[in-house]
């Protein structure tokens, strides 16, 4: 009989074999490939950090990461308050409220490749309807991603249009979870709905908040078919993200160890970053314990 | 019904065997062969005149030009037996050669090279051996649209190569066939591909690679380069002739086949691609040059080359040795128009085909502007930034900015070849 000491790890087993298989290998095969170098003819040796030396002495890169921590600095804390502002307005009780929320998360039905497509052709600047508007009212046709100044806010407008109804559900969720004794305390003890919603509900959200935060960073590293399909990185470099450029020597020059030690570099900010994230929003209570 | 043993045994020997047909069936060969996104009736009779002959099934995939240079590039890294026979635009050869992609034509082609026009033999050439056979060349010419120039009251260009427009007298006429209250627009090039842009700064004087074939340091971003190209920028950001963001072929040609552009270099593929707008009524005129500068035209095409570890040798070179046959090469034509690339098709077609005065500005341009594009072994990483530059210049990037960064990234990518 097995003893019971080993009973948990083997309920573990297949969810850690999974781990093992599909995150964990991959990774290591990751930062292993970016200390690698392939020769002409396809011989794989050893390169020790020559890649990384490289890619620190190449602007392209220094100006890629730029590119890739802005977009993340603006889409990040805009996706989040775009999607809690929108949990907000279909949490109160109105007529035709699954109407709004089943608006809102429609553009979770489209994939992001087909989104990018479509928004092509609406902000095109010849035969995009929305010039077409925007000339009418008299402001006047746009390059949008077209251009260097509006291309990378360009992409960040259609990420938030495909994301934020996907976030707001899980803080719709979370709004939810918060007892509504709670608020009915606040109010009897006098507090204003101002109030409520920065003492009660703000708190009360610290979780989901981190949640959607952390997984909508994770996800924003790594956006890369927009770029792809509308931009091809550019107008000149303007929305070369890291993961673009990663794309790019991998499969279009085929310099896989300089594609592996830009990802494993990506990798590292992200760890970073996340972690700076769950400190920041962790509880008062939690940093006491 | 009671089932004895001797039934039992014949029913598994017949099941066993109906089996085995199966299997044989399933072996008949079929090539994995990706191809260029033309329209699918300019590529199926093509494969399917081989098939009816071979009994080897062909399964070309289409697929636009940025799409087939990357996945051909993803899987010919892969370095395993697909594709077995592929699609290799001319001067990519050598990149392909150098990595150990294409197979050694010399014995598959050996007395067959005095079939073919000379110059199209060597971008399929690295280091003295040929591993691309030819499909055809190419020229460009100006198509225009002679209704617009009517209603304009134009004169129509010369088709006579020696009455060539230049470019300076191209940019007034393509102002006044600029309407843009109807969105019609004077003039535009095909695409932003590197293959026809490169003849804007060649005509202008530039040298667009160093003479190692692997330095863009000083050429693409060298002084006659920023002032040829700040000349295409001002096509569109200045004078407003062209539309700006059109980058595909396709939208191109749509925007010439509907009246809403008036003049569009192109390829002779157009001869025949254009057919399907009854209503344009299109001249064609010599491509127009620099008149401080000489004229340059693009020049080289597709070629079709061997994956040296395809595991259906005999097929894949059955199939093109087939391709590099007179009648292949003549139905070839027929379905696209290239410039043919075996001596042959020229002269049977010299009394029927070739009298139409576009094939004789054509023939001219083969023999005294055609320009090939740069051979080096970095054509791929050279054409990448390039077009990405190109692409970034006609949208209003500063050029001299955007050339310098696409020769660093050039130098960058070519340190491999070095």
């Amino acid at each position: 009989m097995i003893s019971s000491r080993w009973t948990p790890y083997l309920f573990l087993a297949p969810a850690l074999a999974g781990l093992l298989v599909f995150k964990l290998v991959p990774i290591a095969v990751a930062v292993g490939g970016s200390l690698t170098g392939m020769s002409l003819m396809g011989d794989l040796r050893f390169a020790g950090l020559e890649n990384f030396e490289y890619l620190f002495t190449d602007p392209e890169f220094w100006s890629s990461l730029k590119i890739t921590l802005l977009f993340n600095l603006i889409i990040n804390p805009l996706q989040l308050a775009v999607a809690f502002a929108l949990a907000l307005l279909v949490f109160q009780p109105m007529p035709g409220l699954w109407f709004f929320r089943t608006l809102l998360v429609l553009p979770m039905a489209v994939s992001t490749g087909i989104s990018a497509v479509l928004f092509g052709l609406f902000l095109d600047g010849n035969l995009g309807p929305l010039n077409g508007f925007l000339e009418w009212i008299g402001i006047g046709a746009q390059p949008f991603h077209r251009s260097q100044e509006q291309a990378l806010a360009t992409l960040i407008g259609i990420a938030t249009w495909k994301g934020a109804g996907y976030w707001m559900l899980f803080l719709l969720a979370g709004l939810y979870s918060i007892p509504a004794s709670v608020h009915e305390a606040a109010r009897i003890d006098g507090a204003s709905a101002w109030q409520r919603f920065r003492y009660v509900t703000l708190p009360m959200m610290r979780k989901p908040m981190a949640f959607v935060l952390v997984a909508d960073t994770a996800i924003n590293f790594l956006f890369f078919a927009p770029v792809y399909i509308l931009t091809s990185g550019g107008p000149s470099g303007a929305t070369s993200v890291l993961m673009f450029q990663a794309y790019r020597a991998a499969f279009t020059f085929s310099d896989i160890g300089r594609s592996l030690a830009i990802s494993t570099i990506l990798l590292a900010i992200l760890v970073v970053i996340v972690v700076l994230e769950f400190r920041l929003l962790r509880a008062p209570e939690e940093e006491r314990s | 019904m009671h089932i004895g043993r001797r039934q039992f045994m014949a029913g598994l020997a017949g099941t066993a065997f109906i089996g085995s047909l199966g299997r044989l069936n399933a072996q008949s060969v079929s090539l994995s062969v990706p191809w260029m996104g033309w329209p699918e009736e300019q590529v199926r009779p093509l494969m399917a005149a081989f098939e009816n002959e071979s009994g080897v099934a062909i399964a070309e995939e289409r697929l636009p030009i940025v799409e087939l240079f990357k996945t051909l590039e993803v899987r010919l890294q892969a370095r395993n037996e697909t594709p077995d026979v592929y699609l290799v635009d001319g001067p990519l050869t050598a990149s392909y050669a150098a990595r150990g992609h294409l197979l050694d034509l010399g014995e598959l082609m050996a007395g067959e090279r005095d079939r073919f026009v000379p110059t199209t033999l060597v971008q399929g050439t690295y280091n003295d051996t040929l591993y691309a056979m030819p499909l055809g060349t190419s020229s460009q010419l100006l198509f225009y649209n002679k209704k617009l120039f009517a209603e304009a009251g134009l004169p129509e260009p010369s088709a006579d190569p020696a009455a060539r427009m230049t470019w300076e007298d191209l940019v007034p006429l393509a102002r006044d066939l600029t309407r843009p209250d109807s969105s019609q627009f004077g003039f535009a090039f095909e695409n932003i591909n590197p293959y026809q842009l490169l003849a804007v700064p060649q005509s202008w004087g530039a040298e667009v690679i160093g003479p190692d074939g692997l330095t863009a340091a000083g050429y693409v971003d060298g002084e006659a380069m920023v002032e040829a190209m700040s000349w295409y920028q001002a096509l569109f950001q200045t004078h407003k002739v062209g539309p700006v963001g059109t980058f595909q072929t396709g939208v191109t040609q749509e925007m010439f086949g509907s009246g809403k552009l008036a003049m569009m270099v192109g390829g002779t593929w157009n001869l025949v691609g254009l057919n399907k707008f009854q209503d344009l009524d299109f001249g064609v005129a010599p491509h127009p040059y620099f008149a401080k500068g000489k004229p340059v035209t693009p020049t080289g095409s597709w070629h079709v080359g061997i994956n040296p570890r395809t595991a259906h040798m005999d097929e894949a070179t059955a199939f093109v040795k087939w391709l590099s046959t007179r009648d292949a090469m003549d139905l070839w034509f027929e379905l696209r128009q290239y410039p043919p690339a075996l001596k042959q098709i020229w002269e049977e077609r010299a009394d029927t085909t070739f009298v139409d005065p576009a094939w004789a500005i054509v023939r001219h341009e083969l023999a005294e502007t055609a320009t090939p594009r740069p051979a080096t072994p970095g054509y791929r990483e050279y054409e990448e930034f390039l077009r990405t530059a190109m692409q970034d210049i006609q949208t209003g990037a500063d050029v001299r900015d955007t050339l310098a960064r696409a020769a660093q990234n050039i130098d960058r990518e070519m340190r491999k070849y070095r």
